[in-house]
């Protein structure tokens, strides 16, 4: 594991790049990884992390967790009636603002007593393992604003993913894999800026596996001519000629980094689709996690090479599942979407936890927001930035707890509220990392995925 | 909070101590004398005694003239994108007129390749998309007319000042006809194209972080200045202040960029189409609408769908133009800590007179008043303005800055290792009338720009960044010339100008279903569209520019995904399987010796033939053979790096 990434074999020209200002890292960050060296713990971060690594599970649309894990009696009780507390400045949607009971229930479930619905059997079987906070926040009340706000802390600016910054805090742990994948990701709001390095160095971009089913692929990991042994023999005389170039010019660490691509590139391309072939799992953890039969199939299977890929040392694995944004049909499109998100994500987290991983791997669990309590139309929520549910498990985190509340109707973070700035705080705290003092400087200014926000949640942590 | 804001802006800056010397760049461009140096023959231009003074200071030599070979190469490469062919160079290394260099620059700026080439440099500048990229990725479908107009710009030699104007206020200049009218509203597009958040359900939040976008771009490409911190605080590095901000506001306030500004919000456009297919279209529209009502008869129907038929016959689609126009005026209050919704006092439109030397800008009452800003912008007693641009074009030349941050040059930008030189070139810029073409050739003719990467080891050792510029630093080529020049070389180059190539749903969003056929299309790269939501996976690994904000200075990168790029794409297989045809039907009695002359514009040794030869020999089918020796010249550093 390096610092700064899979080059760090070269260790002159690393410095070099530090020192090349404007495209480079800046002084700031070179000081700082000179004076950890001199303290002689070159690749440790400043705090002692008990997550190595993070899978996200993104439930692209906004499901309703008022309905999944946030059962309130005012709202089964008043409903049909107008919510009585003041309705939001800024809506999605004009709104009538009655109260809508949910069509489903919830029970108790574990030591924890965490409330879960009815139509999530499998993670309500594992509340144990499981944080939820239930005073989740954040700014923008569209889905394209609330999904960058949650990937990359602003809904204004393009910046990093959070992602990138952690790959580019902490580098990588096999250098043959990408540091950061996400698996079929939302090509709208957001899009690609959703797992954009944006300002920092280009290596530390989520690469993308998209496509349908099992054709979802690394770009450009295929060798259209599928012959290694040849391709074997055109790296040979690349890497004879590329040496040849070198020796006349003398010693330039940034040709000795391209030669050395070549082959770093040609090891990926054996790793991986090794790392992202599912086939090889043993029949019972296949249906562990639901990828052996409809509906949980094509999820069940995404989140079982989010495993492969973890397990394998990729720091950040993002899986997302679509599209909760129920603003009518809630009953039929949220039955549909739980039966197909609920096996998988269940099954991931045993899976982690009976392998030993779960300890050293976090585990988040949420959407761009949540829903409001209060109807669109009869059978519809709106979206609801002002207060919703997310959970999380592993890498550090309290199990069995519950923490925060809304309001007595579900609709606004009341005790304990955590935006998305304090998730980032908290996530960035878990890897081992201050998010106050880890800064880039781009443009003139020290940027951190915080911004000037954040506070790290320690109610949350074990 | 407040506190924390600031601090968040100024970054781990606090504790510096920042004097005037932060304000360098708004004091007034000096006409420098050149320096007197020891080795005054080895100068060229006016522009080498500066940094030769700076060179024999540090107690070196410059490095010696590269090869002829080699610098025909990089000047093909540093102004049109595209390496030189064999023919090329050959006509160049037999040319032993005195001037033949010079001779060459012209010729090459005279190209439209060279227009594409330093098109593309500014679209960096301009953070051009295709679409809006963002929360919504709607399609800008006329955009590509700002970006063909910044194409023919460079191509033209337009006068940079006037080329300013046009960006911000091209629709408030006179014009004496139609076809004056468009040609002044395209450059428009520079204020429109930014990235924005067009489903806000706060359409006043949305306006004024649009109106933030355009002026933060603005600030950036043309004064170096970063603008948008006074959003919410006085600058306390740059001399802007709150009410500045709120002074500049109000001009883009009073400024139109959307027509709509509920979800999904809309973009203005201009209808420059010819009067009479006007009226045919608004008749057409009329007509349609009939006919799509629920009441309109069957036969009703048909006689209005010839009836429109007969319409359309021959008539032009509308000519649209992405821009901005004119609101009514309105002066706008200080926003306190940036929110609206807590309002201070009013400001009057203006420019900040911290920028102007104390001299008032005049604001027009029924004018937003942007023709005045960019008058002032683009005006030679501007200090700013003349220095920003000729160290851009040095950067893109050189690799590197005078101010080592092209889009800062405020309290937290870099400064310039050689001010004096930055001046000079800045007063030349200013009375060469505004030439880009000028500043190419002077700056490429001269003795440092002809310097060769072989330096003294202890120049290296001592100056690894190059600050002295006493040799040329090696760099690898861009994301568009990699792709442009491998399909220029297996001679599949589409030179097809212009145009454009988006396709659009009918719900207005961005079709990227397309890009993977956009990306297959042997068209320059400049060409292809620019989806500001995803990208092409080979433009982006080569640090392509990343749409979402002005760049004047491209990072690059060595990563895998580089390597796996040029090892599996289907454009490097398609290429190479291309140009193996060509060897095989040449009929060339040393083959390899060809390509790779070909390739990278020099003999092949005897040790690279005998290994070409037997690598050939021993891959098996004769086609496959030359195609995988292609990829292996192509992926080479030699073909790679501008040297």
């Amino acid at each position: 594991m390096s610092l700064f990434g899979y080059q760090a074999g070269l260790p002159l020209s690393r410095r070099e790049m530090l020192l090349r200002s404007g495209t480079g890292f800046g002084a700031l960050a070179l000081q700082a990884m000179l004076a950890r060296e001199a303290a002689g713990k070159s690749n440790a971060p400043p705090l002692p992390g008990t997550a190595k690594r993070v899978i996200f599970l993104f439930m692209h649309g906004g499901p309703s967790t008022v309905d999944l894990f946030d059962p309130k009696p005012l709202l089964s009780r008043d409903t049909g009636k107008p919510f009585p507390l003041k309705a939001p400045r800024i809506t999605s949607h004009k709104s009538k603002n009655l109260l809508l009971k949910s069509p489903w229930s919830c029970q108790q479930h574990g030591a924890s007593g965490a409330q879960v619905c009815d139509l999530l059997p499998n993670i309500a079987s594992i509340t144990d393992d499981l944080c939820f906070v239930k005073s989740m926040h954040c700014s923008n009340s569209r889905h394209g604003g609330a999904l960058l706000e949650l990937h990359t802390g602003s809904d204004t600016f393009t910046r990093p993913s959070m992602g990138s910054w952690i790959n580019y805090g902490l580098g990588s742990e096999n250098e043959n894999l990408p540091g950061f994948i996400t698996i079929n990701p939302s090509g709208s709001h957001g899009g690609a800026g959703a797992w954009s390095s944006a300002f920092l160095p280009a290596k530390y971009t989520g690469t993308h596996i998209s496509g349908k089913g099992t054709e979802m692929k690394v770009p450009f990991i295929d060798n259209p001519l599928h012959d290694q042994t040849k391709q074997r023999k055109e790296l040979d005389l690349l890497a004879s000629f590329n040496k040849e170039h070198l020796t006349q010019r003398g010693a330039n660490s940034e040709l000795e980094s391209r030669i050395a691509s070549y082959e770093l590139a040609f090891k990926m391309q054996m790793e991986v689709p090794g790392v992202q072939d599912i086939s090889s799992e043993p029949a019972h953890v296949k249906k562990l996690y639901g990828a052996d039969a409809d509906p949980t199939k094509s999820f069940g299977e995404q989140c079982l090479m989010a495993r492969r890929f973890s397990e394998a040392g990729v720091r950040f694995v993002q899986v997302t599942h679509r599209y909760w944004d129920s603003h009518g049909n809630l009953k039929k499109e949220h039955e549909k979407l739980s039966a197909e998100m609920d096996k998988p994500v269940a099954g991931l987290i045993t899976d982690l936890k009976q392998r030993g991983l779960l300890d050293e791997t976090l585990v988040l669990w949420g959407g761009e927001f949540g829903r409001t309590p209060t109807a669109q139309g009869n059978d519809g929520r709106d979206h609801n930035p002002h207060g919703f549910t997310m959970f999380m498990a592993g890498g550090g985190i309290k199990p069995g707890t519950v923490y925060g509340s809304t309001d007595d109707y579900g609709y606004y973070a009341e005790d304990k509220p955590v935006h998305f700035h304090d998730l980032h705080a908290t996530i960035l705290h878990l890897m081992g990392i201050d998010h106050e003092e880890f800064t880039h400087r781009y443009a003139g200014r020290d940027f951190r995925l915080t911004d000037v926000e954040g506070k790290v949640v320690h109610g949350i942590i074990a | 909070m407040v506190l924390r804001r600031i601090i968040g802006c100024l970054g781990l800056a606090t504790g510096f101590l920042w004097g005037a010397e932060d304000y360098w760049a708004f004091a007034p461009v000096s006409n420098s004398t050149p320096p007197t140096v020891g080795n005054s023959n080895w100068a060229r231009e006016d522009l080498d005694r500066f940094v030769l003074a700076g060179i024999e200071k540090g107690g070196y030599l410059p490095t010696k003239t590269a090869e002829k070979r080699t610098l025909v190469r990089r000047a093909y490469l540093d102004l049109h994108g595209l390496p030189p062919t064999a023919a090329q160079i050959t006509t160049f290394l037999q040319d032993e007129r005195e001037d033949a260099w010079e001779k060459l620059i012209g010729e090459l700026l005279e190209s439209p390749r060279y227009g594409e080439r330093w098109g593309r440099h500014w679209l960096d500048v301009a953070r051009y998309a295709d679409t809006n990229g963002m929360d919504e990725d709607i399609a800008h479908p006329s955009a590509w007319r700002y970006r063909d107009y910044v194409i023919a710009a460079f191509n033209e030699d337009k006068p940079f000042d006037q080329f300013i104007i046009e960006q911000l206020a091209g629709d408030l200049l006179p014009a004496k006809d139609l076809e004056e009218k468009r040609a002044r509203t395209v450059g428009l597009g520079f204020l429109s194209v930014g990235p924005k958040m067009l489903a806000c359900d706060d359409p006043d939040k949305m306006r004024r972080d649009i109106v933030d976008e355009q002026m933060d771009t603005m600030g950036r490409a043309f004064l170096g200045m970063t603008i948008g911190c006074a959003r919410c605080h006085d600058h306390k590095i740059d001399p802007i202040s709150i009410k500045d901000y709120y002074g500049l506001a109000g001009i883009f306030m009073s400024t139109k960029t959307l027509t709509k500004y509920s979800v999904v919000a809309e973009f203005h456009e201009h209808n420059l189409t010819e009067e009479h297919h006007k009226k045919r279209w608004q008749e057409v529209n009329r007509l349609e609408a009939v006919r799509k009502k629920k009441e309109t008869s069957k036969e009703e129907k048909k006689r209005l769908g010839k009836e429109i038929a007969t319409l359309t016959k021959d008539l032009p689609v509308p000519f649209m133009v992405m821009g901005v126009s004119e609101y009514p005026t309105q002066n706008i209050k200080v926003h306190l800590r940036g929110d609206y919704l807590t309002l201070g006092e009013e400001v009057s439109r203006g420019v900040p007179s911290a920028w102007t030397d104390g001299k008032k800008i005049i604001m027009p009452e029924k004018q937003s008043g942007r023709l005045e800003l960019a008058r002032w912008i683009a005006s030679a007693e501007n200090p700013l303005t003349s220095r920003v641009i000729v160290n851009r074009l040095w950067r893109w030349h050189f690799g590197r800055g005078i101010v080592p941050t092209p889009d800062n040059f405020g309290g937290l930008g870099e400064r310039p290792t050689h001010p004096a030189l930055l001046d000079h070139l800045a007063h030349k810029f200013v009375k060469s009338g505004w030439s880009v073409k000028a500043m190419h050739r002077l700056m490429m003719n001269s003795a440092i720009y002809r310097q060769s990467t072989q330096a003294d080891p202890a120049l290296s050792k001592n100056d690894p960044e190059n600050k002295l510029f006493a040799r040329w630093q090696r760099r690898r080529v861009e994301s568009e010339v990699i792709r442009d020049s491998i399909l220029m070389k297996s001679n599949r180059l589409d030179p097809t100008v212009g145009g454009s190539m988006l396709v659009v749903q009918p719900s207005k969003y961005a079709d990227r279903g397309h890009l993977k056929a956009h990306s297959l299309v042997p068209r320059r790269t400049v060409y292809l569209p620019v989806y500001r939501s995803s990208g092409y996976d080979g433009q982006k690994a080569f640090d392509s520019a990343d749409s979402a904000v002005s760049d004047g200075n491209r990072r690059s990168s060595t990563v895998a995904g580089q390597a796996l790029y040029l090892m599996n794409s289907e454009l490097m297989h398609e290429s190479s399987k291309s140009l193996a045809e060509i060897v095989i039907s040449q009929d060339s009695p040393n083959p390899t010796s060809w390509l790779i002359n070909h390739l990278l514009g020099r003999e092949a040794t005897e040790k690279e033939c005998l290994q070409g030869e037997k690598f050939v020999n021993d891959y098996g089918d004769e086609k496959e053979a030359w195609s995988a020796f292609a990829r292996v010249l192509f992926s080479s550093n030699e073909f790679l790096y501008i040297e």
